[in-house]
C-alpha cells in the first residue's frame, strides 16, 4: 500500500486533569483529495482528535496518549510541532482566535517568516495563497476590519501559504453567514480536488453535504460510531442528533409518532397581542461621530412576537439589538422599552424587563459554581431567596444542565458554557428575551431541545434572536427581520420574507431544504413547520 | 483576536515622518533627559517640544480626548496633591516662604489643621506639571502614530531577538484588546442587573463586588493567551531565526533625530551631574511672600 497522507491507528487520549478518556481506539485513513466530514455532538471528542493529529496533543495539551498518527508513512510522535505544521495545516473554529497579524499580508506571511524563508519567496507564496482564495484585494487591509467570512479566508490563506498536504478545519462554518459558509465549503472542495486531504469537523452537516464529502465519520462518546460513505450516514444516525436534509428527515420521521405540538409563548396569549413592548423610532447610531452604522430603524416588538433577525456578518444586527437593552443609546431617534426612553433608564432597570444573552459566554461567567452564576442576575433584581431557588432549577432543566449545578462554569465545554449563559438570563424571568446567536457552536440536538423549551416558557411575552441559521427562523419565528448595512431590509411573516429568494441572496442568505419543502407544502399546511411535523401532513 | 491602537497614516505628521526605531530612541532619550531637571527654565523647552510634537502629529482631538484628559487630569491631581500636602518637594528645598496660611477654627486633639501656601510649593507643583506633562504627551502619541504592523520589526531593529520582538508586538496590542474585553464584560454584567455605580460597603467588600468584572476579564485574557500560543505553535513560531517581511529604512533625517536625542540626553545628564537644572525658585515669586 502506498504511503497515505494520513493514517490514524488505535488512537486514545485522556487529558491529564480528567478521569475519563476523551477519545478511544480511533482508527481511519485519508487519501489525497478526500474530504472527510467529522460530525458528532458537543464533547464527543472531535476537537481532541484534531489536536492529536495536528500535534497540539501531547505537546501543548498534556495527558496519556496511545496509538499512532502517521503522515505519509512516518509516525509524527517524534516530530517537532513546526515539522508537523508544514505537513498539516489547521484552521481553528474561530478565525479570530487564530489571526495574529495586524495586516492581511503579515498574517498570511506569519508561518513562512517563522520558517525563515527568503523574503521574495514569502511574498510570492503569500500572493499565490491570496489569489487561490480570491482575496488578493484584501492584501493591505487591517485584519480587525475584516468580516467573519473574510477572516476565515485569511486564516486559511495563512495556512495554505505553508503548502500543507493535509488540512484540518475545526467547525469552519460556526461563525459564518450562509453565503460565506457556502464560499468556505466551495473552497474546501476546490482544495480537495487539487489533491489536498481535508478533515472537516462540523455541526452543520446538512450544509457540508452540499460538497459531497468522500467519507463521513460520526463520533459519539469519544468513539467512532460510523465511518463510511455519505449515503450510509442517514441510516445509522438518529435524525434528531444530526441535521440531515429535510426530505430525509421526512422519510425517516414517517415511521415515528408525530412530534408534540409546541405552544409558543403561552404567557403572551390573551394579553392583548398588539401592544408594543419595545419601540424603535427612527434610530440612527455610529460608534464614531462621523460614521453611521445604523440608519433610521423603525420597529415595534409586540407581545407574542418571536422574531428571527437574519443578515450577513457585520450587518449591524448586534448593534441594533444592544439598543433594546440600553447598552447603546441612539445618536438620533429613540428607543422605548415599556414606554420608557432607554436614555432615561439604567441598563439594570431595563434588564428586569428585557433579558439579553450575549454572543460570547466567556465575557460573563465568573462564579465558582453554575448555581451561583445563575443566581447572580435574579439577586441583582432583588428576587426572593425562594424565587431564586426555583428560577435556577427551572433554567438548568431547560438547558439540560441540571447535573452540572455544582460545577464551575469556567471548567465546562464551550457549548455548555453557552447554555449556562442562556440559563443565567432565563433565571432572571424577564418578559422579553433577546439572544445573540444562541445556537452558535452548539450541537443540533441540544439547541433544538433548549429552543423548544425556551419558546414554551410562560414568563416570556416576546422573544428575539439573531441567527445565521435560516432553519431556526423557519421553525421558530413568527416574524423575520433582515438587517443589512445597518438598515432594516425586510420585516414580515416568515412565509412572506423567506419566499423572496432574490432578496435572500442579496443579503447573503441561502435557502435550505427545509425552507424549500415548507414553501412547497405551504398551500396545504398554511404555516411553516419542522421536518418531523411535515412528515405527518 | 488582538486589536491594534487607533493608528492611521496621517498627512504631514512630524512624528510619522521618521523611522519608528529612530522615534523610539529619541523618545527614550527625551524621557530620561526631562527626568534630569527640576528647574522650570530647563523644563519649559521640553514641554514646548512635546506640545510641538502634539500639534504637528496630525492626531485629531476627538481621537485622544479621553486618554489625554485622563492623563492630564492624573498629572494635575498629583501636582495639586503634592502642593496641598507639601510632601514630595522636601528633598529639593529646605526653606519655605509663606504667602498665606489657612488655619481651621477648630482643633482635633490639640492639632489645628492648617494649609500653608508657600512659594516653593507653588513652584514645585508647576515644575512637576511641566516635567510629567511633557513626558505624558510624548507617550500618549506613540500608539496613535506608530504603525502596529511594524511593531515587531521595530523592536527587532532596536536589537531585541525575534521572540522578544514579537512578544513586544503582542504586548503593545494586548492593551487595547484588554480594554475592549473589559467593556464587553461590563456590558454583559450590566445586562444582568449589575450596577457598578451602586457600590457600598468597605474597601474589601467593594473589591469583592468587582469579581463579576475582574474574573471574566482575567480568564478571557488567559484563554486568549493560550489561543495565541496555539496559533503561533501551529505555524512554526520560534523554531529558528525568522524572516521579517517588513523592511524599515533609516534615512538621513532619522540619523539626525537619533543624534539629536542622544546629544540631548548626554547634555542633560552632564548638566545634572554638574549641578545645573535643580529646583529653582524665580526671584519674582519670592516677592509674593514679601521678599
Amino acid at each position: 500500500m502506498p504511503n497515505l497522507p494520513l493514517v490514524v491507528e488505535n488512537l486514545s487520549f485522556r487529558y491529564r486533569d480528567r478521569q475519563e478518556t476523551a477519545i478511544r481506539n480511533i482508527s481511519f485513513e485519508a487519501k489525497p483529495g478526500d474530504v472527510l466530514l467529522i460530525a458528532g455532538a458537543s464533547g464527543c471528542g472531535k476537537t481532541t482528535l484534531i489536536r492529536c493529529i495536528n500535534g497540539l496533543i501531547p505537546r501543548s495539551y498534556k495527558g496519556e496518549m496511545t496509538g499512532s498518527v502517521r503522515v505519509f508513512g512516518e509516525d509524527t510522535s517524534t516530530w517537532k510541532l513546526a515539522q508537523i505544521s508544514q505537513k498539516i495545516g489547521t484552521v481553528l473554529q474561530d478565525p479570530e482566535r487564530q489571526i495574529l497579524g495586524t495586516k492581511v499580508l503579515n498574517e498570511v506571511a506569519f508561518g513562512l517568516e517563522n520558517l525563515g524563508l527568503p523574503r521574495e519567496e514569502i511574498l510570492e507564496r503569500v500572493d499565490e495563497a491570496l489569489r487561490l482564495l480570491k482575496i488578493f484585494h484584501l492584501r493591505e487591509r487591517e485584519t480587525f476590519t475584516l468580516s467573519g467570512g473574510e477572516k476565515q479566508k485569511v486564516a486559511l490563506a495563512g495556512v495554505l501559504a505553508m503548502r500543507p498536504s493535509i488540512l484540518l478545519l475545526d467547525e469552519p462554518l460556526a461563525s459564518l453567514d450562509p453565503a460565506s459558509a457556502l464560499d468556505a465549503l466551495d473552497t474546501a472542495r476546490f482544495l480537495a480536488d487539487q489533491g489536498m486531504t481535508i478533515l472537516m469537523v462540523e455541526h452543520r452537516v446538512e450544509d457540508v453535504l452540499r460538497i459531497q464529502p468522500e467519507r463521513v465519520m460520526f463520533m459519539s462518546g469519544g468513539e467512532i460510531r460510523y465511518l463510511g460513505s455519505l449515503s450510509g450516514l442517514s441510516k445509522v444516525v438518529n435524525y434528531r442528533e444530526v441535521k440531515l436534509r429535510a426530505e430525509e428527515i421526512v422519510e425517516r420521521a414517517k415511521q415515528d409518532p408525530p412530534p408534540a405540538e409546541i405552544r409558543i409563548l403561552p404567557g403572551a396569549a390573551g394579553k392583548g397581542e398588539s401592544e408594543a413592548l419595545v419601540k424603535f423610532e427612527d434610530v440612527a447610531f455610529g460608534y464614531e461621530s462621523d460614521v453611521e452604522v445604523l440608519h433610521g430603524i423603525n420597529l415595534e416588538i409586540r407581545r407574542g412576537d418571536v422574531i428571527a433577525v437574519l443578515g450577513p456578518n457585520g450587518a449591524g444586527k448586534t448593534t441594533f439589538v444592544k439598543h433594546a437593552i440600553g447598552l447603546l443609546k441612539p445618536k438620533k431617534g429613540r428607543v422605548l422599552v415599556n414606554g420608557r426612553d432607554t436614555r432615561e433608564a439604567s441598563v439594570a432597570q431595563i434588564a428586569s424587563t428585557l433579558g439579553y444573552v450575549f454572543q460570547s459566554p466567556s465575557h460573563m461567567l465568573f462564579a465558582p459554581t453554575v448555581r451561583e452564576e445563575l443566581s447572580f442576575g435574579p439577586k441583582n433584581l432583588h428576587h426572593s431567596k425562594e424565587q431564586i431557588e426555583q428560577e435556577v432549577k427551572e433554567a438548568l432543566r431547560i438547558v439540560n444542565l441540571s447535573d452540572k449545578e455544582q460545577d464551575p462554569p469556567l471548567a465546562l465545554s464551550f457549548g455548555q458554557q453557552k447554555r449556562v449563559s442562556i440559563a443565567a438570563i432565563l433565571a432572571m424571568q424577564s418578559r422579553i428575551l433577546v439572544m445573540d446567536e444562541p445556537t452558535a457552536g452548539q450541537d443540533y440536538q441540544n439547541y433544538m431541545n433548549f429552543m423548544d423549551s425556551i419558546l414554551q416558557l410562560p414568563s416570556f411575552e416576546a422573544i428575539l434572536f439573531i441567527t445565521h441559521d435560516v432553519d431556526l427562523a423557519v421553525i421558530y419565528a413568527n416574524r423575520v427581520l433582515i438587517v443589512n448595512d445597518g438598515r432594516l431590509i425586510a420585516d414580515g411573516k416568515p412565509q412572506d420574507v423567506l419566499r423572496d429568494f432574490d432578496q435572500l441572496k442579496a443579503n447573503r442568505l441561502v435557502p435550505t431544504s427545509l425552507l424549500a419543502l415548507n414553501l412547497e407544502r405551504f398551500p396545504a399546511t398554511g404555516r411553516f413547520m419542522r421536518a418531523e411535523a411535515l412528515a405527518h401532513i | 483576536m488582538l486589536i491594534p491602537w487607533r493608528y492611521r497614516k496621517r498627512e504631514n505628521s512630524f512624528i510619522q515622518s521618521f523611522d519608528p526605531r529612530a522615534w523610539l530612541i529619541f523618545y527614550i532619550c527625551f524621557l530620561f533627559s526631562a527626568l534630569a531637571f527640576w528647574d522650570m527654565r530647563f523644563l519649559l523647552p521640553f514641554f514646548a517640544g512635546a506640545l510641538f510634537v502634539l500639534f504637528t502629529s496630525g492626531v485629531k482631538w476627538h481621537e485622544i480626548r479621553r486618554a489625554f484628559l485622563f492623563i492630564v487630569g492624573f498629572v494635575f491631581f498629583f501636582a495639586v496633591l503634592t502642593f496641598l500636602t507639601g510632601r514630595g518637594g522636601v528633598e529639593h528645598y529646605t526653606e519655605e516662604h509663606l504667602i498665606h496660611r489657612f488655619q481651621a477654627s477648630f482643633s482635633i486633639l490639640g492639632w489645628v489643621p492648617a494649609l500653608d501656601i508657600t512659594v516653593e510649593r507653588i513652584v514645585y507643583a508647576l515644575s512637576q506639571f511641566l516635567r510629567v506633562g511633557s513626558m505624558a504627551i510624548m507617550t500618549i502619541l506613540i500608539p496613535y502614530s506608530l504603525n502596529p504592523a511594524l511593531y515587531g520589526i521595530t523592536f527587532k531593529g532596536l536589537g531585541l531577538n525575534d521572540k522578544f520582538a514579537y512578544a513586544m508586538d503582542l504586548t503593545m496590542r494586548f492593551i487595547p484588546t484588554f480594554a475592549r474585553d473589559f467593556q464587553l464584560t461590563v456590558d454583559a454584567q450590566r445586562a444582568r442587573g449589575y450596577e457598578l455605580e451602586k457600590f457600598s460597603g468597605g474597601l474589601i467588600e467593594q473589591v469583592r463586588k468587582m469579581g463579576p468584572i475582574f474574573v471574566p476579564v482575567v480568564i478571557h485574557a488567559i484563554i486568549g493567551s493560550e489561543d495565541i500560543i496555539d496559533a503561533m505553535d501551529l505555524r512554526a513560531f520560534g523554531i529558528g531565526p525568522r524572516t521579517w517581511i517588513d523592511v524599515l529604512e533609516r534615512k538621513r533625517r532619522d540619523r539626525i533625530l537619533i543624534r539629536f536625542g542622544v546629544a540631548l540626553l548626554v547634555i542633560s545628564l552632564a548638566l545634572g551631574i554638574l549641578g545645573y537644572g535643580g529646583f529653582w525658585v524665580p526671584e519674582a515669586f519670592l516677592q509674593l511672600a514679601g521678599g
